[in-house]
């Protein structure tokens, strides 16, 4: 019998209380001892499938007599919706459908109740949309609406939009506090401080760039709604098309197989969902409406940009006070990151203030991305503390470690489960030769050429929770079916959950097939705020525990032999003297299924658990042009058990590239007077490229489980290595150089300004 | 993109005949498929000129100089191991042109036709001086990419890697069109958009561009290439700088500097050179020679720095020329 417990789990930055439904008991953390799969490094189980090809992404699905949907975007930043003639779209050949605010139906989406706006607010809006036999044709019907916009006043810029001339968006201002937080007194300990460092800094809007565009396939049966969709939340597109289409939820059913990325954007229902369905319903024929590059650029989500101040005292060797205000370009969107999140748990300082505002513009809504906030305010942050440690001249390092080493949580005064930074920054140290590093810098490659060395921390969490759930079941054969409602966002987690499985059950790795991206499965939770394995491996874990004790039951009825004479290895049942398959076992009974259960137990609501990390950078700098080489960045995390060594790095790895196009080169431009983004696409809007990738990438972890975590000693390690890396080289590339770069990305015109700058006062 | 029809001759002759109002030549289409794609280009007809032999490949003849076909890939050029030692100059430059992918399909006659890479100019939605419009949005808004010197109505600059290196070497190109041949100096074939003349280049209607060729008393110039990137990879030159001389006994002939990425036109200044005549190409010299180049530079909000890059760029360059 079930029964309801309070939890309380971390997410993004928030603490949410929840109530849980428990049943039985959790297993206990999982031993030391040596094991087959877990701590070993595995190939991606899927790997041959997604690159030959045969992985369905959805992209892929092309259903017998699909439509294709094509959307018309406002060309405005903002503008009413007047008039819209569909005649001329309507006449073309082949065109089957055109919706529009004047035809469509009451849809809610995110707090409004239709998805074709009458005031439309940013250039790529919804303003209608056509479902045509073939894409070409879709797109050339959008070219024959002829919409009737009146135009209105528009800001995008973010300093314009706090400023007093911009108009004002909503009733009460473009500006709104979203979180505050205070403790000590940050004015005295301001005045006595020895040195306080003052600085603002920006940070650009950074767009994810996921490789697989948004979109959906919707197809109506007349019964049941399937939607394939790329998406991190099966579930969340199921809530988010009940709310808009009104269906019951088991009319409705969401299905990714295989994602190319997310990094937080698709963590709900598109409109681009809610067209596909509502074209699919009403023309009883399957509807596909993905996004182009370049509507993925303007209407699929962005990482806000910034205007930070900080205020950092020191007195003696130690950080006094910190203050930090944040504002945040969210475009229209409704929600806001934390970017002063970092500054009030990173640190154990007693006097901080601070406080973060949003603010809407005409442009495309923020999403989530990749540790929303965190990175744009460790970048902040960890800039700050190198200033400071830079006036009180001591090393960057030893000032952190004043303060890095607190056991408890300084937002809530609650325990750490677990915290191992300190061994973080030890073995970072090493690693990247710290003892090189001199004030102004180390000669580089010529003369002309300085090398530098920095560092920053970051704190995320990723601690998980429930609900998850998953089922293990065998077949006759032996051969073992895994099923999760999780989805593999791209971080390996059909892979990692397969592993568990394997050695919890007993069974070969290969004989594991992970069934996940089903809203038919029972419950997983959201593919963000890197939780999902500390969330679903658990739940994993007791299931294969549940399938192996039924298995075993099994055999010692069968076998004659008592149960706690037998165990299970390698899909071989092993008694005295006797090793017998489980598939002989398994085919005596033969449909008679075995069906082990799962479900995550909560956390313990009086500890805090989070993952800590550091990073740090060697980079060289042109001081004449300005150019910047990443050499090293090494990148230490502390997350609990690593599962899968090679994941785990491919992981580090990806973040570490993601954080090197925030540092240098990613940077969305909106046209001010026009509103329109100038640079959604993959041309002038700069992601990495290979010779970008540094020379060499050290990964470590300190890979102690964290025992009061969950039975797997897990944490989440997807957001992570994304948050310190900025921060880092912006330090190295002034230690390199004496000059203060305080605006990421770090582009040639920032270098050589703040080159300018620092040689001026040289 | 809007239907159009296709076709591929195999006779110069037939194609230039093709080429009549509306319709479109298509080389390597690295460029043009991308117009279209952005509904910049509409052409009713495509008139492919890869079937058409002879025009692709060069030759050296000793004496008359080096002669490229303007439908050779631009692969060709950077790969090719004694066109390398003839003129290394062409490697260097197209290192960093865009991506092997790009440069496999690209062409030498096409990369001296590609449009300009100003986004306002390849935003559909923004009806631009040079599409036709009122008003250059780029003078007020967005314009880190931008032209500082040498720009009128429009401050786009000229993007290709290499056309400087081509210009500094004194190249020519042959032009053919139903109503005959003529020859001009690559450089002339650049207009920076002013006036009546809404365009990048002086090419006339039903034109091709047929062969380019280098002079055999510039094969004799050492030549290097610099370029500025805002990554390692695929990115436009931010600013580049093709040097060219004939080094004699330590001092400097024939001196060409070509800028390309500051200018609406590949940027060289006569007295800048001149005033190279018989130098060492010492510090001080190609210091003084980058800001007679550069003067009258006058930057717009977001794109000062390239002044900083252009004058390293320009005196690293030069100073090349002279090192060991």
């Amino acid at each position: 019998m079930p029964r309801v417990v309070k939890s309380r789990e971390e997410f993004e930055g928030e603490v949410y209380e929840s109530l849980v439904l428990v049943e039985g008991r959790d297993l206990p953390l999982l031993d030391g001892g040596e094991r087959t799969e877990i701590g070993h490094e595995r190939r991606r189980v899927d790997g041959t499938a997604r690159v030959t090809g045969r992985a369905r992404y959805t992209q892929d699905v092309y259903l017998p007599a699909m439509l294709f949907v094509r959307v018309l975007r406002s060309p405005y930043p903002r503008a009413r919706v007047r008039r819209i003639d569909t005649k001329k779209a309507e006449a073309l050949a082949g065109v089957r459908g055109v919706l529009h605010r004047f035809n469509a139906p009451k849809a809610a989406f995110r707090g409004e109740d239709t998805i074709f706006r009458e005031e439309v607010r940013f250039v790529g809006d919804e303003v209608a949309a056509v479902a045509a036999d073939d894409e070409d044709t879709a797109a050339e019907a959008l070219r024959l609406i002829e919409v009737d916009y009146e135009l209105l006043p528009h800001v995008v810029d973010l300093e314009e939009a706090i400023g007093d001339v911009a108009p004002r968006l909503e009733t009460d201002g473009n500006v709104a506090e979203a979180s505050t937080h205070k403790r000590g007194d940050v004015r005295k300990a301001m005045k006595e401080a020895d040195a306080v460092v003052e600085a603002t800094y920006r940070t650009s809007t950074q767009i994810h760039n996921s490789l697989e565009t948004h979109g959906a396939v919707a197809s109506w049966d007349g019964e049941v709604l399937t939607v394939f969709e790329s998406t991190q939340h099966v579930f969340g597109v199921r809530q988010g098309l009940k709310m808009a289409l009104k269906l019951p939820f088991s009319k409705i059913r969401v299905v990714c197989d295989y994602m190319g990325g997310g990094f937080g954007s698709k963590g709900g229902v598109g409109k681009y969902s809610i067209i596909a369905s509502l074209f699919a319903m009403e023309l009883g024929r399957p509807a596909r409406c993905i996004l182009t590059r370049d509507e993925e650029n303007l209407a699929a989500g962005n990482r806000s940009a910034t205007l930070q101040q900080i205020r950092i005292a020191g007195k003696g060797r130690e950080i006094t006070a910190i203050e930090h205000t944040s504002w945040a370009n969210v475009g229209q969107g409704k929600w806001v990151a934390n970017p002063t999140g970092p500054t009030n748990t990173l640190y154990d300082v007693a006097n901080v203030s601070s406080k973060s505002y949003k603010v809407v513009t005409n442009a495309g809504a923020l999403s989530a991305f990749r540790a929303p906030g965190y990175v744009e305010g460790t970048f902040a942050l960890e800039c700050a503390v190198d200033e400071l440690a830079e006036r009180l001249g001591i090393d960057p390092i030893a000032l952190r470690r004043k303060h890095a080493g607190s056991p408890k949580d300084p937002l809530s005064g609650k325990r750490y489960s677990d915290k191992h930074l300190l061994e973080c920054y030890r073995i970072g140290a090493e690693e990247i030769g710290w003892r090189r590093r001199r004030n102004g810098g180390m000669r580089g490659s010529a003369p002309h050429r300085h090398r530098g060395l920095g560092m920053a921390t970051q704190i995320w969490g990723g601690g998980g929770g429930p609900p998850a759930y998953a089922t293990v079941h065998l077949n006759p054969d032996g051969t073992v079916v895994l099923t999760a409602g999780t989805q593999d966002i791209g971080t390996g987690t059909r892979t990692v959950l397969a592993q568990i499985c394997a050695d919890e059950l007993g069974v070969d790795l290969a004989d594991v097939h992970v069934r996940i991206g089903d809203t038919e499965n029972p419950y997983g939770p959201i593919s963000a705020g890197s939780v999902t394995l500390a969330s679903v491996g658990p739940a994993v874990r007791i299931a294969a525990r549940d399938a192996r004790e039924q298995l075993l039951g099994a055999a010692a009825g069968v076998l004659e032999t008592p149960a706690g004479e037998l165990r299970i290895d390698g899909g071989v049942v092993v008694s005295k003297g006797a090793r017998t398959p489980l598939s002989e076992i398994l085919g005596k009974v033969e449909n008679n299924t075995v069906i082990g259960k799962g479900a995550r137990h909560p956390n313990d609501p009086e500890l805090s658990q989070r993952t800590f990390g550091a990073h740090f950078a060697e980079v060289e700098v042109d001081l004449r042009t300005g150019e910047i080489t990443v050499e090293h960045i090494v990148a230490v995390h502390d997350i609990g058990r690593i599962v899968n060594p090679l994941t785990a790095r491919s992981q580090v790895e990806g973040g570490v590239l993601q954080a090197l196009g925030f540092a240098l080169t990613e940077e969305r431009f909106v046209d001010r007077a026009t509103g329109r983004v100038m640079n959604g696409n993959l041309e002038n809007y700069k992601v990495p490229t290979v010779k970008d990738v540094p020379t060499k990438i050290t990964v470590k972890f300190v890979d102690r489980p964290d025992r009061r975590a969950n039975n797997l000693g897990v944490k989440g390690l997807g957001e992570p290595p994304i948050i310190p890396t900025a921060a880092a080289i912006a330090n190295a590339v002034a230690n390199a150089t004496g000059a203060r770069i305080r605006h990421a990305p770090l582009t040639r015109a920032r270098v050589l300004d703040a080159l300018a700058v620092a040689e001026a006062r040289s | 993109m809007n239907a159009f029809s296709y076709a591929r001759p195999t006779a110069l002759a037939d194609a230039l005949r093709r080429l009549r109002s509306g319709a479109v030549a298509l080389a390597g289409g690295t460029d043009l498929l991308g117009l279209m794609k952005d509904g910049l280009v509409r052409p009713d007809t495509l008139v492919d000129l890869t079937g058409i032999e002879g025009l692709r490949g060069w030759s050296r003849e000793r004496g008359k100089g080096l002669r490229i076909g303007a439908l050779t890939p631009l692969i060709e050029l950077e790969g090719n191991p004694q066109l390398g030692q003839l003129m290394p100059i062409l490697r260097e430059a197209l290192r960093d042109a865009a991506t092997v992918q790009l440069r496999t399909m690209g062409t030498v006659g096409g990369n001296l036709l590609q449009r300009n890479r100003c986004w306002y100019f390849r935003d559909e939605g923004t009806p631009c001086w040079l599409k036709g419009g009122t008003r250059c949005f780029a003078v007020d808004g967005e314009n880190r990419y931008h032209a500082i010197i040498g720009a009128r109505e429009c401050v786009m600059v000229s993007p290709s890697d290499l056309v400087p290196a081509l210009v500094a070497y004194d190249a020519e190109i042959s032009l053919a069109s139903s109503r005959g041949r003529r020859h001009m100096k690559l450089a002339d074939l650049f207009v920076a958009p002013h006036g009546r003349e809404r365009r990048e280049h002086a090419l006339r209607p039903g034109e091709l561009i047929t062969e380019i060729r280098i002079p055999e008393a510039a094969l004799a110039r050492k030549g290097t290439y610099q370029k500025a990137m805002d990554r390692k990879a695929w990115s436009f030159a931010l600013v580049s700088v093709a040097a060219a001389a004939r080094i004699e006994r330590g001092v400097a002939r024939d001196v060409r500097v070509v800028l390309g990425g500051i200018a609406p036109i590949p940027w060289r200044v006569a007295a800048a050179e001149k005033g190279l005549e018989g130098s060492e190409l010492d510090e001080a010299a190609c210091a003084d020679a980058a800001e007679r180049v550069l003067a009258g530079a006058t930057p717009l909000r977001d794109n000062g720095y390239k002044l900083t890059l252009a004058r390293e760029l320009v005196r690293r360059a030069l100073r090349s020329l002279v090192a060991a």
